[in-house]
């Protein structure tokens, strides 16, 4: 015997999209959509009870064989303990003392379910882990998310029956012979449950008939004894969870360091100074005498002097902001100043700085705004009460010119407080 | 043929009157002398709620017409003292009961005893203990269900104990 051949990459479909004419990825969808349920996208729950209703059916589809011009019936229960049961199941076909007229095919079900032989499902996976099914979109109204659907390994489970078939001909017992080895004919023959395909094996014909018996009655008795390579799926054990949504969460982060700002050659040090509030104190410090204060603000909402807060300089400088009401723990204030030796400021020629703060209103078309002085340095530009930041929201355009970068909403107000 | 089916055996010797006469006599020893009472719960087989696939029914879920009350000569078998497995949880309940019954009676009552309906049998003033038919003894073709051979005259009915998980009656 020669080397085998090494054979890499199969392609089992050719390279083509289709298989027998039909589209391999329409086929996929047929079957996902048979296994998936109308209103969902899980597949259901199979249970003992769905496959032995699928080996019912397959029976009663199966198992069609006319006997003197009359199809043979088959009892569509599996037969159980509880009597009264029994003769629910077969009255159609009794006669008057109550016995079941021949000939019949009944299926009796092995009570135990034995640990499944199924190829497609052993026992590969432990702790009954729980995979990724699907991931499906979701859409609450304001957010969009997913919700991932995980499933663990189906169970395999082997069931075993007897298809009975009860007769007085011969003939009879020939036709339903044809039949079975017809469809077992590879070995394996297949139900449907609930869009699955489920394998039934055939594992041996028996023949029960009474024929020793010289002076009682007669009948054909044969049992095909058949196993059913299931497996179970119990939706219980679904696991359905929202995935991480997406929010965009913008903080504002001023820092606590002195920064500089500059401007036509000339700068100025301003401090901004974060204090996180305890929820309790109304009284914050900056640490330092505050020679001009600017701006105070809490989570970026600038607050407004003698409505929100006072501040009393205290020999040309104090250093504690005094809040009207309590900011809410958590709450960062930032506390924007000038930090100098006396109560005036001046730059780096030594020129005198006067603070100006000029409002205007956005009228829904002129993004630029001229100021009355030419601007040293910009302490602030807020919109509606919101600090804007330098190059993102706005640009100097001008010694007395400054151009917002978005539009705002129309009559929003625009207020500047910078030196001169 | 004045009958359908021609029944002319002992005519001669054993008419259809003395077979009413014996039938009354036992009747009026069974059922005024031994008074002798059962409930016969016929199962309504078509409103039980049963399974689509076993055809079993839930504790309370098996429908039956109105209980009817019978008279029988009641045979019940001794207590057995049993084990689900291998020695180990015991049980112990009634043993079989064994119902002879005038076909004629039941005729009267309108009614008709079938494999797996129920029966109440009353072992003392509060306890109704209920059983299964197991064998309707619909079949009385046979010398000993027969009076003189003449035709049928009683069913012998033989019942198991049933639990209550299965029936327990109103």
């Amino acid at each position: 015997m020669g080397i085998p051949k090494r054979k890499n990459m199969i392609n089992v479909y050719g390279d083509k999209e289709t298989y027998r004419g039909e589209s391999v990825l329409k086929r996929r969808q047929e079957l996902l959509d048979m296994i998936t349920k109308s209103d969902s996208f899980l597949p259901d729950s199979i249970l003992h009870d769905d496959l032995d209703k699928g080996m019912l059916d397959y029976i009663k589809e199966t198992f069609k064989v006319v006997s003197d011009g009359v199809q043979i019936p088959v009892i569509e229960k599996i037969l159980t303990i509880q009597r009264w049961g029994e003769f629910s199941a077969n009255w159609e076909f009794s006669d008057g003392d109550g016995n079941v007229k021949l000939p019949f095919i009944a299926i009796i079900r092995k009570p135990d379910v034995q640990f499944g032989s199924n190829p497609a499902i052993q026992r590969t996976i432990p702790d009954r882990y729980q995979f990724h099914y699907a991931t499906v979109p979701t859409w609450d109204g304001n957010q969009v998310g997913a919700d991932i659907y995980k499933i663990p390994q189906p169970i395999p489970c082997d069931i075993s029956y007897d298809i009975t078939i009860v007769c007085n001909k011969f003939r009879d017992l020939n036709k339903i012979n044809k039949i079975v080895l017809q469809h077992f004919s590879s070995r394996q023959s297949y139900t449907q449950v609930k869009g699955h395909y489920i394998p039934i094996v055939l594992d041996t014909i028996e023949d029960n008939t009474p024929m020793e018996t010289i002076d009682g009655r007669r009948f054909y008795m044969q049992n095909y004894k058949c196993t059913m390579l299931g497996f179970l799926i119990d939706s219980d054990e679904f696991e359905v969870k929202p995935a991480i949504n997406r929010a965009f969460i913008v903080n504002e982060s001023l820092g606590g360091a002195t920064f500089k700002r500059s401007y036509i050659g000339k700068s100025i040090d301003i401090t901004l100074s974060t204090i996180i509030s305890n929820g309790t104190t109304t009284t914050y410090s900056v640490g330092e005498s505050i020679t001009v204060l600017f701006n105070v603000s809490i989570n970026g909402i600038l607050q407004q002097k003698d409505l929100h807060y006072t501040y009393e300089p205290i020999f040309g400088g104090g250093s504690s902001i005094n809040f009207n009401g309590t900011p809410l723990q958590g709450d960062v204030i930032v506390v924007s100043y000038y930090k100098g030796n006396n109560n005036k400021m001046y730059d780096q020629f030594g020129n005198e700085l006067t603070v100006a703060r000029e409002t205007f209103t956005y009228n829904g078309t002129n993004l630029v705004f001229n100021v009355l002085q030419k601007i040293s340095s910009i302490i602030s530009i807020t919109t509606n009460g919101l600090v804007e930041y330098s190059d993102e929201g706005y640009q100097l355009t001008g010694k007395d010119q400054i151009t917002l970068t978005s539009a705002p909403v129309n009559g929003s107000t625009i207020e500047l407080v910078y030196l001169y | 043929m004045n009958n359908k089916l021609p029944i002319t055996r002992l005519g001669k010797f054993f008419s259809q009157d003395d077979f009413d006469i014996n039938i009354q006599m036992g009747q009026e020893y069974l059922h005024g002398d031994l008074n002798m009472k059962l409930v016969l719960y016929r199962v309504d087989r078509q409103k039980t709620d049963n399974d689509d696939v076993y055809a079993e029914a839930g504790m309370d879920e098996i429908k039956f017409f109105p209980p009817v009350e019978f008279n029988a000569l009641v045979k019940i078998e001794e207590p057995k003292n049993s084990t689900y497995t291998k020695g180990l949880m015991r049980y112990n309940e009634p043993g079989n009961m064994t119902l002879s019954v005038y076909i004629t009676h039941l005729n009267d009552l309108g009614v008709d005893i079938r494999y797996g309906d129920y029966i109440g049998y009353a072992d003392s003033e509060e306890r109704l203990r209920y059983y299964t038919v197991t064998n309707d003894g619909r079949v009385t073709s046979d010398n000993k269900h027969k009076m003189f051979g003449y035709k049928p005259h009683y069913r012998n009915i033989i019942c198991a104990p049933t639990q209550e998980g299965e029936f327990r009656g109103v």
